[in-house]
Parts: C-alpha cells; sequence; structure tokens
C-alpha cells in the first residue's frame, strides 16, 4: 500500500522576515543615535564657548582667578575664590540641614506614618517641590531672614564667649542676610526632592524582604538601618548629588539672603556670594570686556563644580555595586 | 452489597499529645480588614516534627503562618483574635514582645529575599541582632546553617560577594540558611519551592527533613507530594477554616473529612 504524502504548494510565501522592517529599524536607530549626538555637541559647544568668552580674564589673572578672592569690578580686579568657597560652603551646609530631615520625612511616609497621614504629608512634601525658587527667595529675605537675625542669630552671638572658636562662627552683623541663611533656604529648597525620590526608593523595597528581616527578630530600626536603606543605597546616593547639583547651581533663592559681598565668608553669618548669585547680580552691569570674560570664568568653574559632583556621584554608585 | 456509611464529618483534627505541644493555636480568628480569612482554628503543632498546611490557594495557609510570628501586625488593617502559645506563651498577648517572638519563629517565604549585603553578613545578620559572638564563632555559625541549607560547597570561596548575585535557588537557600543561623525553635516555611528548579528542590527537601531533629518545621505547600514526602502531620484547609488534621499517612491514603478526601483525590483544587 503506497502512502502519498501531499506535499502543500500552495502555502502562501511568508513575508521575507529578514527584510521586513529593517529600513524603519535603520532609521529609528540613526534617530535616536542623532538626538544623544546632538546632546554632546550642545554640551561640547558649551563648553568651548564658556572657555572662548571667559578666556581674557582666565589668561590675565591665571591660576590667581581660583586662588584670589580680591573681586573689584573698579579696579578690574577679579579672583573667583570667594565664590568658589560660597558657593561650595552654603550647598554643603544644606545638604546637611536637608539630609536627616528628608530622610526622616521619608522613612516616616513609608514605613512608621498612619495611612491617613501619608496623603496629606506626601502632598505637603511635593507642593513644597514645586514653589519657584524666587518665592523662596523673597519669603528668605522679607520673613525669614529678620526672624532669623532678632531670634536665632543675636542669642547666638550672644551666647558665645569672646575668643572662642564659636564667637567667631557667629561673628557678623545681625541682620540675617548671610551664608547660613542661604544654606538654610537651600535646604528646605532641595528637602522636598530628595525627600520624594528617597520616598520613592523605599517604596520600591518588595515586602517580603523588610518581613525576612522584620521575621529575624529586627526592631524597625534595625530593619531600616540596616536593609532598607542599604537596599536602596544606590539610588539614595544619586538622589543626594542631583539635590546638591541643585543646591550648587541655586540662583535666584540665594541671591536674595545671601548678603551679595564678594570676598571669602568669614563666619556662618558673615555675607557672602555663589557663582550663580554673582553672575545674576552683575551681568547687567558688566560692560568690559574684562568684567564679562570673568563672569563667564564664573560660570565655567560653576560647570566644573557641578561636573565633579555628578563624577563623584557616579564613581560612589558604581563602587557600591561591585560589592 | 450496599453499605450506607454514616455521613463524613464536616471537621476531624487530631489532637496532639499534650507533652510534645511545641506551638498550640486556640480559637484563632483573623481579619484582613473587615473580611474574615481565618475560622475557629484550633490546632497544636508538635514539636521535632513536621507539619504540612495543604488546601486550595486562598485558604488561608499563609495567613495561619503569618499569625505565628506576628508578621500580620506590621500592617494596621490587619488582626487576630484567640491564642498562638509557643512553650505555653501567648504570642498574640499584646504584652508579648514582638521581635524576641519572630527570633524564636523563623519564617522563610516563597520567593527568596536576600539581604542587599555579602553571603557571610546575610547569614550572620539575624545572628548579630541577638547574640555576641566571636569572629571564629560566628565564621562557625555561618559554615553549619550554609552547610544545612546545602549551599556550602557552592559558596564557601565567594562568602564576601553579594547575597544579590546567587542563583534564584541558591538564593532560596541562603534564606533558609539565615532562618536557621539564628537557631530559632520553630522554623514557618512558606511554599519555600515554588520557585525552585527539581534539583534545588530535592536539595531543599533534605533540608528540611534534616532539621526536624531540631526545630519544630511548619510548611505551606500545593506540592502534594511534598507534603507526603516530608510531613509528619498534615491540615488542610479550605475557606479559612482548618478541615482535617492528622498524620501525613492517614490524611494522603485514608482522609476522613469529604472535602480533604475530594482535594487530595484531584476532584478540586
Amino acid at each position: 500500500m503506497s502512502v502519498t504524502v501531499d506535499v502543500p504548494v500552495a502555502v502562501p510565501a511568508a513575508p521575507p522576515r529578514s527584510a521586513r522592517g529593517t529600513g524603519w529599524d535603520r532609521a529609528f536607530e540613526i534617530l535616536c543615535f542623532s538626538a544623544a549626538t546632538l546632546l554632546l555637541t550642545a554640551l561640547g559647544g558649551l563648553v568651548i564657548s564658556l572657555v572662548i568668552g571667559g578666556w581674557p580674564a582666565l589668561s590675565k589673572f591665571g591660576f590667581a582667578f581660583f586662588t584670589s578672592a580680591e573681586w573689584d569690578p573698579v579696579q578690574e580686579v577679579y579672583g573667583a575664590a570667594g565664590a568658589i568657597v560660597g558657593t561650595v560652603v552654603s550647598a554643603g551646609l544644606a545638604l546637611l540641614l536637608a539630609l536627616p530631615l528628608a530622610f526622616g520625612i521619608a522613612i516616616f511616609l513609608v514605613e512608621l506614618c498612619p495611612p491617613i497621614l501619608r496623603r496629606t504629608i506626601g502632598t505637603a512634601v511635593e507642593l513644597l517641590a514645586g514653589i519657584p525658587s524666587i518665592v523662596y527667595g523673597m519669603w528668605g529675605l522679607f520673613v525669614f531672614a529678620p526672624w532669623f537675625a532678632k531670634h536665632v542669630q543675636m542669642p547666638m552671638m550672644m551666647s558665645a564667649k569672646p575668643g572662642s572658636l564659636w564667637e567667631k562662627l557667629t561673628a557678623g552683623i545681625p541682620n540675617g542676610a548671610g551664608i547660613f541663611t542661604a544654606s538654610v533656604i537651600l535646604a528646605i529648597m532641595i528637602l522636598p526632592f530628595i525627600a520624594a525620590t528617597m520616598r520613592e526608593l523605599l517604596m520600591t523595597i518588595p515586602a517580603t524582604v523588610r518581613e525576612s528581616a522584620y521575621g529575624l527578630g529586627s526592631t524597625t530600626f534595625e530593619v531600616i538601618r540596616n536593609v532598607s536603606l542599604p537596599y536602596v543605597r544606590t539610588g539614595a546616593i544619586g538622589a543626594v548629588m542631583l539635590g546638591l547639583g541643585r543646591a550648587l547651581g541655586e540662583t535666584m533663592a540665594v541671591t536674595f539672603v545671601i548678603g551679595n559681598a564678594h570676598g571669602f565668608p568669614t563666619s556662618l553669618f558673615s555675607p557672602g556670594s555663589t557663582i550663580a548669585s554673582t553672575i545674576a547680580n552683575e551681568f547687567t552691569e558688566a560692560t568690559g570686556e574684562l568684567h564679562l570674560a570673568a563672569l563667564i570664568s564664573l560660570g565655567l568653574v560653576l560647570f566644573v563644580i557641578t561636573f565633579t559632583v555628578l563624577a563623584l556621584a557616579r564613581l560612589l554608585i558604581g563602587r557600591q555595586q561591585n560589592l | 452489597m450496599n453499605v450506607q456509611l454514616e455521613s463524613p464529618p464536616e471537621t476531624a483534627i487530631l489532637e496532639i499529645a499534650p507533652d510534645t505541644v511545641k506551638l498550640a493555636i486556640k480559637d484563632l480568628n483573623f481579619f484582613y480588614g473587615a473580611k474574615q480569612a481565618l475560622f475557629d482554628v484550633n490546632v497544636s503543632f508538635a514539636a521535632n516534627a513536621v507539619t504540612a498546611l495543604i488546601g486550595p490557594s486562598g485558604c488561608g495557609k499563609s495567613t495561619l503562618l503569618r499569625t505565628m510570628n506576628r508578621m500580620y501586625s506590621l500592617y494596621p488593617g490587619q488582626k487576630a483574635s484567640g491564642q498562638i502559645l509557643l512553650d505555653g506563651e501567648d504570642v498574640l498577648s499584646p504584652r508579648a514582645n514582638v521581635a524576641a517572638v519572630r527570633a524564636r519563629i523563623g519564617m522563610v517565604f516563597q520567593k527568596p529575599t536576600p539581604f542587599p549585603m555579602s553571603i557571610f553578613d546575610n547569614v550572620a545578620y539575624g545572628v548579630r541582632l541577638y547574640e555576641k559572638l566571636s569572629k571564629a564563632d560566628m565564621a562557625n555559625r555561618v559554615e553549619e546553617a550554609l552547610r544545612r541549607a546545602a549551599l556550602w560547597d557552592e559558596v564557601k570561596d565567594k562568602l564576601k560577594e553579594s547575597g544579590l548575585g546567587l542563583s534564584g535557588g541558591q538564593q532560596q537557600r541562603l534564606c533558609v540558611a539565615r532562618g536557621i543561623a539564628v537557631k530559632p525553635e520553630v522554623l514557618l516555611l512558606d511554599e519555600p519551592a515554588s520557585a525552585l528548579d527539581p534539583i534545588s528542590t530535592a536539595r531543599l527537601e533534605e533540608t528540611i527533613a534534616d532539621l526536624k531533629s531540631e526545630y519544630t518545621v511548619v510548611i505551606v505547600t500545593h506540592n502534594m507530594g511534598q507534603a507526603a514526602r516530608l510531613s509528619d502531620h498534615t491540615g488542610f484547609m479550605y475557606l479559612g477554616t482548618l478541615v482535617e488534621f492528622g498524620e501525613t499517612e492517614q490524611v494522603f491514603t485514608n482522609p476522613v473529612t469529604a472535602r480533604a478526601r475530594d482535594y487530595i483525590t484531584g476532584r478540586f483544587g
């Protein structure tokens, strides 16, 4: 008995798969690639134009531009050290003030908060993040600074023993405008960002991981310190660094309350300036070529500082991941 | 011949000899908010034995497990009434020290939950909470736990590496090691093998069989074969009620209640 096997001949030919859509895919790749390249080019162009624009000042003062704190538009002598120190110190202090609060808020919201309060506080944090910086600046100058001068700065100055380090730290005109006030305002500004990001991060921890830690007999504090925080370590470093980046570059609010004095800040309460506040204050009056070049060089320095912070964050994150 | 048997009982719960009881549950009711999930559960678990809890999904097996170490009290809406006596001490009492209870009653979850730290620290973590050991003692304790969890040979050369880098099966055995390193008295296992491949499952089963010489083990499982192989006692739950509880052999070969019989013979489930 013979078996005939029907070989189907009339099967409609499948569209050639290798050919399908490759043209589009290629175009898509090119589009994405150009988007990325465009960004890189813009970044490169920005750096180059900053260097070119700032060159007259950089070449005239040389390395002294970074080490001298003398900033005198009348004599046409420009040194950025005062503004650099003011920037780093005010942002650093702000981070110091904001970090414990932000972590406290985030941990409370995720781990401890009764559900009714959670919404209210969560919304408040988000609202705080949405306030424009100029509003913070105005509030800082007209409301916070006078209050701060009267109720914090004065008592602190009065309590200082003559000749002590504390006296040096608290010296200054008690008008409320100074480095520390700027730090407080900056802290309030970066706090919601860090708190909201930390909250999102903590919420990504699987319930069973936390339960496992509780299951071994940990207290709430032990779970948070040993398991929850390490679990989100990478993201937390990123959040903190982005917050620091924002504090470094913040302009309006700081310009309002920092006192805008050139030179090194001599105490916590002495008026000072940051790179961003100096640029904001002087760019309209920078008529001389050298003055403008000095301001552009300041911009370059700020760029380098922010870039360094982000690079450090990258490095830290990379090291943590290798653990 | 047509013999009319008397109709089977609704529930059949074996009483365990009082001197062997490690954990006794009395009149336990449990609520997720307004929804009741456990109804009047009364059962005892024997020391140095493995008790399996079986039943269809959503029948309350895992919930029962989560009441025993007060895991539910992490969540505000969940509450339990009744008593759970660990060596005669009520775990559910508001006066009970929850952290201390959980240190005595260990738990391993369905999915592996390694902590974000090294393999060594994962195992040492719980031990450090309650004991101050010298470096050498701690190393011994960790090695012993990893050996018992059948993981030592695979990780002994990379104890400093992150626990997150292990495979799923290895992570689960790491969690078992972490659970037994603290030397709990009771070990609760919530479908510990459901995410494991057959080889890892076999290893884990060997570990569990070995553990009962020292611990009271309660295991929730969907795998009937596993329950039959591993356990001394088996409890069958349905819709939040413990329907049948007895010697494993009896429950599997000759279930008394109609529901247990239907489930075990595969009529529903």
